[in-house]
């Protein structure tokens, strides 16, 4: 509560009746007057201890005002500052937009926050994320400029960095996919061609020893293949769009028909939502979920449900299987790429699937996690933004 | 009236010496007549077309196996340049390459591509290419001015 400095007794007002209106004027506009001393003087201790540059400078670009924060980033003393022009900060290419935006502020335009880059006194070139306001006397007349800055610099660069990654990683995925299939194509064909031409001159073992080059050969490929699609969640994604999951389901057990109906494996659903996502993904991420229920399945036909709920704006999907169930203490473990918790022969796979189901929700901001006890089946969950009909590009 | 040819002339553009023998290999399977003409890069492959200097007596090929990454001129700058020539566009292009890539898929196809294979890691299936060109063999029977040019 905020002080108040009137000593004086309260004055209660009333009506002719008797009946209290008011408080005395006098104190209560002291009091308001106080209140926004008070918020003017915390106000002040913000921006000088703020982390971000808060200055003022004149329309000539002389520096009239340093905060602490300022300080900090670029390394002029609040006295050095006073004594130079904020030209000193700009950087060669940023001279005109300096120019520019004092003009358009002056002739009175409201300029929302850019970002541009400044120079440190060490001569480091920072990336800052600019609000610039015109600033005014008591009498309206325009007395130069207030201007914050914050250090994007760091953050900008780790974004830069991510990219480079998710390009590289696309790039060795590309150089995996081509060059290292030519050589593997190489020994699989041969080997084929040697039984296929000489298969009467081989012995059972020769042909054995053939079968275990060309399963090899093959294995590689899908692995190859695989990590191919995994590192492309990020550069080869398009744009999120209204989906509906019922028909990217449709198209998932579509898909999968030979697997389906090789199993007897009955899969229902409940209705489903639309969701904003890339709708490849999508099946993409059914067709890994529904896949693995068929394969991982126990004594009982194969049954799969897959059910929705709605919560927060967002929407809960969750894939049900009857099949042999995961111990939890794997449960962190399938989402790894190229993890298996079988051998090849019981249960074929690379161990891509899931890391690739866990990438794409990831990707559209969602979760996926596992619930399941060994010989209990498994239930798959995850999260997606809800697809509202604003969010639909015209 | 149609007038069969007696042997088909294949032009494989290939730089994998490897699988240029196993096309070869997989084309001595077929029942119909070819001879295989095989050039390692792609301004190879243009000097072969268009008949330039050690390549002046070759005979026009009546179907074109091109693989996509080639050394010099790439399989995508070969093959623009076959579909503009008035000359060369009516020979059909078999896209044959290890890419699986569906931007190269897309590409190809832009530029008129008339079919995209994608080289099987598995011999059966690459005999079906084969059988592909067989039948790249006899559209070409069927069209009247293939061989007139």
């Amino acid at each position: 509560m905020p002080r108040r400095t009137s000593q004086r007794e309260k004055e209660p007002r009333a009506d002719d009746a008797g009946k209290p209106i008011g408080i005395a004027s006098t104190e209560r506009d002291m009091t308001a007057r106080n209140r926004e001393a008070e918020n003017l003087r915390r106000l002040a201790t913000v921006v000088k201890d703020s982390n971000d540059a808060i200055t003022i400078q004149d329309f000539e670009g002389r520096i009239t005002a340093w905060n602490r924060g300022a300080e900090l980033m670029y390394g002029y003393s609040e006295e050095e500052a006073l004594a130079r022009n904020i030209k000193q900060l700009t950087t060669p290419g940023k001279v005109e937009e300096q120019e520019d935006f004092t003009r358009r502020l002056i002739a009175g335009e409201a300029i929302t926050s850019f970002e541009t880059q400044r120079v440190t006194k060490d001569g480091r070139v920072l990336d800052v994320w600019m609000t610039v306001t015109k600033l005014v006397d008591d009498a309206g007349k325009p007395i130069g400029i207030a201007s914050t800055e914050r250090d994007m610099t760091a953050r900008k660069r780790e974004a830069e960095n991510l990219e480079r990654s998710n390009k590289e990683l696309e790039q060795f995925a590309y150089v995996a996919s081509h060059d290292l299939q030519e050589p593997l194509r190489m020994v699989a064909s041969y080997t084929q061609l040697l039984e296929r031409r000489y298969k009467d001159q081989l012995d059972d073992t020769a042909r054995e020893f053939i079968a275990f080059a060309v399963d090899g050969a093959s294995r590689m490929q899908r692995l190859i293949n695989d990590l191919l699609a995994y590192s492309r969640v990020h550069t080869r994604a398009g744009e999120p769009e209204l989906v509906e999951l019922s028909h990217v389901l449709g198209q998932a057990r579509a898909n999968l028909a030979t697997a389906i109906e090789e199993s007897g494996a009955l899969v229902t659903n409940d209705e489903l939502p639309v969701v904003m996502a890339d709708p490849a993904q999508m099946v993409s991420v059914f067709q890994n979920l529904i896949g693995n229920a068929v394969k991982f399945r126990g004594e009982e036909p194969p049954h799969v449900h897959v059910s929705a709920r709605e919560r927060d704006g967002w929407v809960e999907i969750s894939v049900r299987d009857n099949g042999i169930g995961i111990r939890e203490e794997h449960h962190d473990r399938i989402f790894v790429i190229f993890q298996r918790l079988h051998n090849r022969k019981d249960y074929p796979g690379t161990g891509v699937g899931l890391a690739l189901c866990k990438r794409i929700i990831e990707r559209h901001g969602g979760r996926i996690s596992v619930d399941s006890e060994e010989g209990k089946g498994t239930t798959l969950t995850f999260t997606l933004p809800e697809g509202r009909q604003e969010d639909q590009p015209t | 009236m149609k007038q069969l040819v007696d042997v088909i002339e294949i032009l494989l553009v290939e730089d994998n010496e490897g699988d240029a023998r196993l096309t070869q290999e997989a084309l001595t399977e077929t029942k119909v007549a070819n001879k295989l003409h095989w050039v390692e890069d792609g301004e190879e492959a243009m000097e072969f077309l268009l008949r330039k200097g050690k390549h002046a007596n070759v005979p026009r090929p009546h179907v074109i196996l091109l693989d996509l990454n080639l050394p010099k001129k790439d399989g995508r700058e070969v093959l623009a340049e076959i579909k503009k020539d008035p000359g060369l566009r009516r020979i059909p292009v078999v896209i044959l390459t290890a890419s699986e890539a569906e931007t190269d898929i897309l590409k190809t196809y832009d530029l008129h591509a008339n079919c995209y294979i994608t080289k099987p890691i598995d011999l059966d299936q690459f005999l079906k290419v084969v059988k592909a060109i067989e039948s790249f063999w006899l559209t070409i029977v069927k069209l009247p001015n293939s061989r007139s040019l």
